[in-house]
């Protein structure tokens, strides 16, 4: 089992992970996926701790991960189908040498997709090998130990037989190889048809704890899906046990009509499992919402501190795409932290800057004295949620194609840029907190042009990532480093004339020059950090994207240009 | 189609170099495809502006994006 999830892990770079997000958006279509996904993987572990890790990542919403879960529970069952049906009517064990052969040979593969095929056929020539073995085990011993004469009948046996399903189910962490185990001991006669149906029980619940574990990494959304899960399959099962005769009468009944033999007790066994997971998903189904509400009720999200991480989890670290999206989330969420600690540390409000009004009105009613205090904001949000992601970019990296690697790369780049962004607006803050309140005009204006410029960068900033699925939104983030460059020229200019009109001192111009400098990286970074975390397609066109936007030798050449355009033109005027 | 033809054909499609330089020229010729949309309808929106320096604004929009669009092309003949 753990090498068949090890193959189907080697293919979640981007298929099953596209596919979850295409296909969760109704809630039939999150049942049909937990069926399918899970029938196709045959196990329901991994689809479960998939779906943990995108929850945690925030990529899905609750009732579509407790849909899924669902059902994966039904999907699981035909595995009981499979082994009852298939592997112990053909000779399986003739396949499983040469699958072992082939699966190892493919394991020591370079390619991913090899290691990936080579991990599913060496954990199906295992699986079909322990079959065999166990049906084998199971009759050599048949005429010397006869293990039906511990069977115990009743409820007392029921209960007895559902703790051992349990446990042997969380020892083995998977639900299918102790159904295997049921099976195969079950064709062999050596545990009573009632009891096969208790320890089935049994392990439908022990099943949860591998969600449960993979929860435990996660946020508040994961271990409520985890708690979800418990809950349908311990309300399954207790409805299963209660009615457990009558349930046993209607197998008999589908078995008759399927045209089962009454004595195929195997073909039974996958009947019943089928039969009662699809009744849990009937009578949990009309309570969904209810439960989702109850467990966003009762679980309550960890009162954090500001600098946590929210999309961050170890269960995402293995699943390739996840990894990018929780990074990326996170580098987003650490930006919004800095946009208003950068807009703090200009005296202003950041909903005032991504505001309708114009920007000239905010900074011309921004008037108070400035005293936000970035460094304290630095080391108490900043820092922090920058090393959490460094640690996980670097702990996710080794399981990336190279094409992944470089996307963790630019984000891990991007949250660099950030914290820069930060630092040099703390440098900025010393003097323009003192200079926007100077009683010279002319310094006071200058300062707040400064401030109109990186406001508009903010606002800016905002709308592309309102629109970030369009490449043109992206690039046009280009023009504030055209509009900075242009910014730091036209300084130039108007500084020499306050200097030479004796309208500012030569320190006030030192300052001046020094603070438009970082006024300018600021912007730089800001946008290097945008061009990386804001444009939301697929990979390669974001690649094409930073391939096109333009760098400072273009842009320079792009504004003599439109400066030689705009002379000839007043030339022509005059 | 010729032997040789057809052995150049599986090469091609065979040599992982080859799928990337392929595979870049589409998501470039892409994005250049959009660029020269949104250029296109800055040119109509800047005729029917009346506003000067909103003009001079989409002017110099047109003019980046025309930049951009120079440099995606001049890389596409490069690939």
């Amino acid at each position: 089992m753990l090498t068949l999830e090890e193959g189907f892990k080697a293919f979640t770079g981007g298929v099953l992970e596209s596919l979850l997000r295409k296909t969760t958006d109704k809630l039939w279509k999150s049942l049909s996926f937990g069926i399918v996904s899970t029938s196709i993987m045959q196990s329901s572990s991994l689809v479960s701790v998939i779906t943990i890790s995108f929850l945690s990542a925030g990529l899905i919403p609750l009732a579509a991960g407790v849909g899924i879960i669902f059902g994966s529970n039904l999907g699981t069952t035909t595995g009981a189908w499979l082994v009852a049906g298939f592997g112990l009517k053909v000779k399986i064990s003739a396949y499983a040498m040469p699958m072992l052969v082939f699966g190892v040979i493919l394991i020591f593969q370079k390619g991913k997709g090899l290691k990936g095929c080579g991990y599913i056929l060496g954990g199906l020539g295992f699986l079909f090998l322990g079959i065999h073995h166990m049906k084998e085990g199971f009759e050599a011993f048949k005429d010397t130990i006869d293990l039906t004469a511990y069977a115990v009948e009743g409820y007392p046996g029921v209960f007895l037989f559902a703790v051992i399903g349990l446990m042997a189910t969380v020892v083995m962490q998977s639900s299918h190889a102790t159904l295997v185990l049921i099976i195969t001991a079950l064709s062999v006669q050596q545990i009573t048809y009632e009891n096969a149906l208790a320890l089935a029980i049994g392990a439908n619940i022990g099943t949860t704890v591998t969600a449960i574990i993979g929860s435990l990494g996660s946020n508040v959304d994961g271990r409520r899906l985890a708690c979800a899960h418990l809950i349908f399959n311990l309300v399954t099962a207790i409805v299963a046990i209660g009615f457990i005769y009558q349930l046993t009468d209607a197998v008999d009944r589908v078995s008759e009509w399927c045209g089962i033999a009454p004595d195929n007790y195997s073909l039974k066994l996958a009947v019943f499992h089928s039969l009662f997971n699809g009744l849990g998903i009937l009578l949990m189904l009309p309570f969904m919402k209810s439960m989702v509400r109850f467990l966003q009720r009762v679980m309550k999200p960890r009162q954090r501190t500001v600098a946590q991480s929210r999309f961050l989890n170890k269960a995402a670290i293995d699943l390739s795409d996840t990894a990018i999206e929780a990074s990326k989330r996170e580098t987003m969420h650490l930006y919004d932290h800095a946009a208003r600690i950068i807009a703090g540390g200009l005296g202003l409000r950041l909903e005032d800057v991504l505001s309708q009004q114009p920007l000239d009105k905010v900074i011309a009613t921004a008037r108070a004295p400035i005293r936000f205090d970035i460094d304290e904001k630095y080391e108490a949000i900043i820092k922090g949620l920058y090393s959490e992601i460094v640690r996980f970019i670097s702990q996710a990296q080794s399981s990336l194609s190279p094409q992944q690697s470089d996307e963790l790369f630019a984000l891990r780049a991007a949250g660099r840029d950030i914290l820069e962004a930060v630092k040099d607006t703390k440098h900025l803050q010393k003097n323009l907190a003192h200079y926007v309140l100077d009683p010279n005009q002319e310094i006071r204006r200058e300062y707040n042009r400064i401030r109109v410029a990186l406001a508009s960068v903010l606002r800016k900033l905002e709308q592309v990532r309102k629109q970030g699925n369009d490449s043109t939104a992206v690039l046009s983030l280009d023009a504030l480093k055209v509009a900075m460059k242009e910014y730091d020229h036209e300084l130039d200019a108007r500084m020499n004339t306050l200097i030479r009109e004796d309208r500012i001192s030569a320190s006030m111009s030192i300052s001046l020059m020094k603070d438009s400098g970082y006024a300018y990286d600021i912007t730089k970074n800001l946008v290097r950090m945008a061009e990386a975390l804001f444009s939301t397609g697929e990979i390669r066109t974001r690649e094409a994207e930073r391939s096109i936007s333009l760098d400072e030798a273009e842009v320079d050449e792009l504004l003599q240009e439109s400066r030689v355009a705009t002379e000839s033109q007043n030339n022509e005027h005059s | 189609m010729s032997i040789r033809k057809l052995l150049k054909k599986a090469k091609s499609f065979l040599s992982s170099e080859e799928r990337k330089r392929k595979e870049k020229r589409k998501f470039l010729e892409r994005v250049i495809k959009k660029l020269k949309k949104h250029e296109k309808n800055l040119v109509e929106r800047v005729k029917s502006e009346h506003d000067k320096n909103n003009q001079s604004k989409i002017k110099e929009e047109i003019a980046l994006t025309h930049a951009q669009r120079k440099k995606g092309l001049k890389m596409l003949k490069k690939l």
